[in-house]
């Protein structure tokens, strides 16, 4: 068997996971009830939310909403990096967030939704270990008070001093709700059938390959998944399913001792951690 | 004493050197093939065979007699064959060999449970071998693997087998629940020798999956797998130094079926229905068409027009 804490401490980070069969509820755990930093795992739930209120009639996912260039979440990917307004309707804000973790569709959303419906949601399924703590924004402004600079600081000592990376004040959950917020989305519990399948439709068009996805490199093996990353932060949760109709939802959370910004090692364990559970679920 | 029937049990333990072999292809069990060969030692007053050491060897009077056993047996068939009517209707069975010899001797106790009066004498070949022996004639009904260029034959209900994979022990797959096809990659693999239909097959879905083997070996033994040289495909096995293991998603589907040429005889349909229960109960085989589509899961990393 596998030793978990040897695969995570031989890539550099302290690691907690969480992998569930979803048809069995079979799982493994290593730190699963540990409080972790999201990052932008948060917008799992909040996608979550956001179908919930569509289901409810108190949003329309068709409805197109324009985000001006002024008003642009920081970020790397998506409206976040465009230089012009953009117009689009909030379900493909939602596709943008999950797709590409684009910060601006993020806290686009955070508007329509509140992040105090999300905390309500997450209270209500009784997933106690999460709580969403801020938007994109609020956490970068933070990060960048903290920091006392504007680029993402790679110096140990000012990574150190980051609220942002300390599970009690941010956005934070662990490793077994957010195996639980999954599967609820693959089983239609976490909103309406139709909800639950476009939920999984954005989760499996996440475009980043080099963390749950690497830990399962076949054709006929779907990986869906959303990531998280900060400043020594690398992070995925997911669903693996297998062609023999095997399910099986993973969270996996890492700190690395490193500090730099390439951390190419944390990326692949949360791939080869969470093979070797789903490993020792159909083993 | 039935003179000429315990000189046929000796010219085929003689050819097989086995006893247990020998006993397959009689379609009987060995402790009484055994004590038939004693007691024809007896009888003529020399020992046959040698069974101090661990392999069955002639001895010395047995070579000298075996020829003349071969004689007689063969003018005694030749005689009944004239008189037009032989001791028992023969059906003559073709298998491939790596059905093994328990599968191998279920099929010959079911077909005598089934059809007493006929006497079955199975042979051990290859699907292409067979192919040609059911064309000549020297076959009556075959058993064997799809596809096969057979032009005039015809076929029984299709049975699917999905093979997992036989690893050296030492191989770090080996520690895996189930393989991928991918996982196989740079690795040799080892098929059956005269299959060419199944092996096209099987190369063509391994190279769907992503595996290329660096060389294909055609041998009937395991041994390159043992050795660690390569990685065989086949139903699960449990032998020193090997792990099986299945498929991921069952990619691999063979297809076995009866063949024979012409109308079928009576015995032949009774073997076809004999072979069908046996593979699906001792052998785990599966009615043809059941086999999952195989789906590819796009991820946009790596698709296409990413």
């Amino acid at each position: 068997m596998t030793d978990l804490g040897g695969l995570f401490r031989a890539a550099g980070v302290t690691g907690f996971l969480h992998a569930v069969d979803l048809d069995t509820g079979a799982e493994v755990a290593h730190g699963a009830d540990e409080p972790v930093v999201m990052a932008s795992v948060f917008k799992l739930a909040l996608l979550v939310e956001f179908f919930r209120q569509a289901d409810a009639g108190r949003l329309d996912v068709t409805e197109r909403i324009t985000v001006m260039a002024d008003r642009h979440t920081p970020g790397p990917t998506g409206v976040s990096a465009m230089a012009d307004d953009v117009t689009m309707s909030l379900r493909d804000l939602a596709y943008l967030m999950i797709a590409v973790s684009d910060n601006t569709a993020a806290d686009t959303l955070v508007g329509r939704v509140g992040l105090s419906a999300v905390n309500t949601m997450l209270a209500a399924e009784g997933l106690d270990g999460t709580w969403v703590e801020h938007d994109c924004r609020s956490l970068f402004a933070s990060i960048v008070e903290d920091a006392g600079q504007e680029e993402m600081p790679t110096d140990p000592a000012t990574i150190s001093r980051l609220r942002a990376l300390d599970p009690a004040r941010t956005s934070r959950s662990t490793p077994r709700d957010m195996t639980r917020l999954l599967g609820m989305v693959w089983r239609d519990e976490a909103a309406s059938a139709a909800s639950c399948a476009s939920m999984r439709r954005l989760l499996g068009l996440q475009v980043w390959p080099h963390r749950l996805a690497a830990g399962f490199p076949y054709d006929d093996v779907a990986v869906s998944g959303k990531t998280g990353t900060l400043p020594t932060v690398r992070n995925e949760v997911g669903v693996v399913e297998y062609p023999d109709g095997g399910r099986y939802a993973v969270a996996v959370f890492t700190r690395s001792y490193g500090t730099a910004q390439n951390q190419p090692r944390a990326d692949a364990v949360i791939g080869t951690a969470a093979r070797a559970a789903v490993e020792r679920l159909r083993g | 004493m039935d003179l000429v029937r315990h000189l046929r049990y000796f010219t085929v333990v003689a050819e097989e050197l086995h006893f247990g072999n020998a006993a397959v292809r009689l379609g009987m069990a060995q402790p009484p093939l055994s004590q038939r060969i004693r007691r024809l030692e007896e009888e003529l007053g020399v020992r046959l065979f040698d069974r101090s050491s661990r392999q069955v060897r002639l001895t010395e009077p047995g070579r000298l007699l075996l020829a003349e056993a071969r004689e007689i047996v063969a003018r005694v068939d030749r005689l009944r064959d004239l008189a037009g009517q032989g001791e028992s209707e023969v059906l003559r069975v073709g298998v491939t060999p790596d059905l093994g010899s328990a599968l191998i001797a279920a099929l010959i106790a079911g077909f005598r449970d089934r059809a007493p009066d006929v006497r079955p004498a199975p042979a051990e070949m290859w699907s292409a071998d067979q192919v040609i022996a059911l064309t000549d004639g020297t076959l009556d009904v075959g058993l064997l693997r799809h596809p096969v260029t057979a032009p005039g034959l015809s076929f029984g209900p299709v049975l699917v087998q999905r093979p997992g994979v036989v690893l050296a022990e030492t191989d770090p797959l080996a520690a895996t629940s189930s393989v991928h096809l991918a996982d196989l990659a740079g690795r040799q693999l080892v098929l059956f020798p005269r299959e060419p239909g199944l092996h096209e097959e099987t190369l063509a879905e391994c190279r769907h999956h992503g595996f290329v083997p660096e060389k294909v070996h055609e041998a009937q033994t395991l041994g390159l797998v043992l050795a660690g040289t390569a990685v065989a495909f086949g139903p699960q096995v449990e032998l020193p130094g090997l792990r099986w293991r299945p498929l991921l998603g069952s990619p691999l589907a063979w297809r076995i079926s009866t063949a024979w040429r012409g109308a079928a005889a009576d015995a032949a349909v009774i073997f076809g229905a004999v072979a069908v229960g046996v593979l699906k109960e001792n052998a785990g085989m599966t009615d043809d068409g059941v086999a999952p589509a195989r789906r590819v899961r796009a991820r946009p990393a790596s698709g296409f027009l990413a």
